[in-house]
């Protein structure tokens, strides 16, 4: 018996833990946002100077604005490629299915260097000049593979008769799709545009290759500030961006909360 | 399927417009790829008052960034502001145009000690813009003297508490100069010697680190600092009483970051009239008071702040700054001193 009260013990300290591991830096980088300092070495007051300066920042404002496009950009496009592949790929045999299969997560595995390398060769091939445009496209690119794998995933775990079942009571195919199929797939497709969300307004690497003349996104403008010295300008931003993703999330999760009843989603 | 097909519409018109409305502003615009705070606003809203030309800023982190964006060839970049080193790498690549010096009244106003150096010679693709050093930032509580020399950083009173760049130019730099040597030194033997240098001082190094070597100095965790004046001057700023920097006596490296043109640039009208304006006197001062880095425009000194002026961690001495040198490509050398350095890092 008190074995059991050891182990629950110990396991919440091991909980307790993994979770501090996990936020600390992020609670940190919030509490840094509002620190008089300059450096983010050591805490010399509360100030919400850097918010106001945030404000001024023209360039980092528009870096935002740039983060903010691509991302939602990417992801309506990728779940819009993304999701048909999948649908394929759950519920229909055709020749190249393994093929076509492999290819389609190849961008996940793929380096992402090799990636920015190759699209870069690729726009310069094409002579499409790079722009905000060159960096949506290149975000697309590896992002269509996450949203074909995780709907897919959610397709695997349907029971296939529901949407017989629609089909034996007189419903059209592209009905069946839209009162069945979407409504049971659609929290896989929304998981996977948060997915897609997150990696596009955080990608760097693939970014620096194929931005162009105003496609300066945040994660490039803060790699920039390390010359100079990154400012808790960047905390500050950085957080509005937290509290904008926790949002996010919690609105999703709300969603995702209210099954569907009878399925006419909107 | 219908709303999906109409999605697809509307994304393909957006993408034609935008590259049209791109196309007709072009004229108006000058597209610069810069450094990180390196040019002011002030700055850039008088150049746009006066001509009526939209500047664009965007920023790198780093010179191959640079390089990496000229050699796509689809970059529409109008001025580039590489290092000394990189403008070497892109003039034989035909990456950045010659520069019409007719065009560029103002390029009389510029130091001729930052004209005329091994990586361009006669400055036919590049001109100075802003450079600086690398040296010592030390806490002046815990230190025993005033520091001068790189002799500090292999100083067996401070074991433990002195951090070094990560970088195998500027670790061997260190290391030479204070054998009296040229940074660009190729003589094996004495790069040995250098090498054994390194590896006795490895037993007194907290830490090589390239990145955050300021924050720690200002944080407490090192004493002394081997690393950019830029970021160090910005921590002794706030902490002067504490904190300074200095190049040693016998000088450090130096690097000049440069304007060029790229090959091919779309705006050269625009770009031009943007390098002439930054090389006016007023502007140049203008950049250096805000940037807080040296200039290269001679013509602006008495018109820079006083303070920045005097700062010996933005301007050092005339006679410490002879001995600075500016990091130039070794050749197969660099291969034995990356093998010198590995030896010395995995020890």
């Amino acid at each position: 018996m008190n074995g059991g009260g050891w182990q629950r013990r110990w396991l919440a300290a091991h909980t307790a833990l993994v979770y501090l591991f996990l936020y600390a830096p992020i609670a940190v980088l919030v509490v840094f946002s509002f620190n008089a300092a300059r450096q983010t070495a050591f805490w010399q007051g509360f100030t919400l100077d850097w918010y106001r300066r945030l404000l001024d920042n023209a360039l980092l404002f528009r870096s935002v604005r740039n983060s903010l496009l691509v991302a939602g950009l990417t992801t309506v496009a990728a779940v819009l490629l993304g999701t048909p592949a999948a649908l394929a790929l759950a519920r229909h045999e055709f020749r190249g299915k393994r093929t076509t299969q492999a290819l389609l997560y190849l961008p996940v595995i793929i380096p992402e260097v090799v990636l920015g390398a190759a699209l870069v060769t690729f726009f310069g091939a094409v002579e499409l000049r790079l722009s905000l445009w060159t960096v949506v496209i290149a975000h697309v690119v590896f992002s269509v593979s996450y949203v074909a794998i995780v709907v897919r995933a959610r397709l695997a775990g349907l029971d296939p008769t529901l949407e017989e079942a629609a089909r034996d009571l007189g419903a059209s195919s592209f009905e069946t799709f839209r009162r069945v199929t979407l409504p049971l797939a659609a929290p896989g497709i929304l998981a996977s545009a948060l997915l897609v969300f997150t990696l596009s307004i955080d990608d760097y690497v693939i970014t620096s290759f194929v931005a162009g003349v105003g496609a300066t996104t945040l994660p490039l403008h803060i790699y920039s500030m390390l010359k100079v010295g990154v400012t808790p300008e960047v905390n500050a931003v950085s957080t509005l961006l937290l509290a904008g993703t926790i949002l996010l999330i919690v609105i999703a999760h709300r969603l995702l909360q209210d099954p569907p009843a009878t399925g006419d989603p909107k | 399927m219908k709303r999906f097909f109409l999605i697809a519409c509307a994304a393909a018109i957006l993408v034609s417009c935008g590259d049209k409305i791109s196309v007709e502003v072009v004229r108006k615009e000058v597209n610069v790829y810069i450094w990180t705070n390196y040019l002011p606003r002030e700055v850039i809203a008088g150049f746009e008052k006066r001509t009526g030309i939209r500047v664009s800023v965007d920023t790198y982190d780093s010179n191959e960034a640079v390089l990496a964006k000229l050699q796509s060839g689809v970059a529409d970049y109008d001025i580039v502001v590489p290092s000394d080193y990189m403008v070497k790498i892109l003039v034989p690549q035909g990456l950045v145009q010659p520069l019409d010096r007719a065009r560029l009244p103002h390029f009389k106003n510029l130091d001729p000690r930052f004209l005329n150096q091994a990586y361009d010679p006669g400055n036919g693709h590049s001109l100075p813009y802003l450079w600086g050093t690398t040296g010592i930032g030390y806490d002046k509580r815990k230190v025993k003297e005033p520091i001068d020399s790189w002799q500090a950083l292999f100083d067996e009173r401070y074991a433990g508490r002195i951090l070094m760049l990560d970088d195998v130019r500027e670790a061997f730099g260190a290391a030479l100069k204070l054998m009296g040597k040229s940074i660009n030194e190729t003589d094996p033997a004495t790069l040995r010697r250098a090498a054994a240098m390194l590896k006795a001082q490895k037993r007194l190094v907290r830490t090589y680190n390239s990145s955050d070597f300021a924050n720690l100095l200002a944080a407490g965790d090192v004493d002394l600092a081997q690393g950019y004046n830029g970021e160090i001057a910005e921590v002794v700023g706030n902490a002067p009483d504490r904190l300074a920097y200095v190049v040693p006596k016998e000088g450090g490296t130096l690097w000049i970051d440069n304007l060029a043109i790229p090959k091919g640039a779309r705006n050269l009208d625009a770009a031009y009239a943007f390098i002439d304006y930054v090389l006016e006197p007023e502007t140049a001062a203008k950049i250096v008071n805000g940037v807080h880095y040296a200039g290269a425009n001679r013509a602006a000194w008495p018109l820079i702040d006083d303070k920045i002026r005097r700062d010996p961690a933005i301007y050092p001495p005339e006679e410490v700054l002879d001995r600075c040198e500016l990091i130039e490509d070794l050749g197969k050398t660099l291969q034995l001193m990356d093998e010198l350095w590995t030896e010395i890092k995995a020890q």
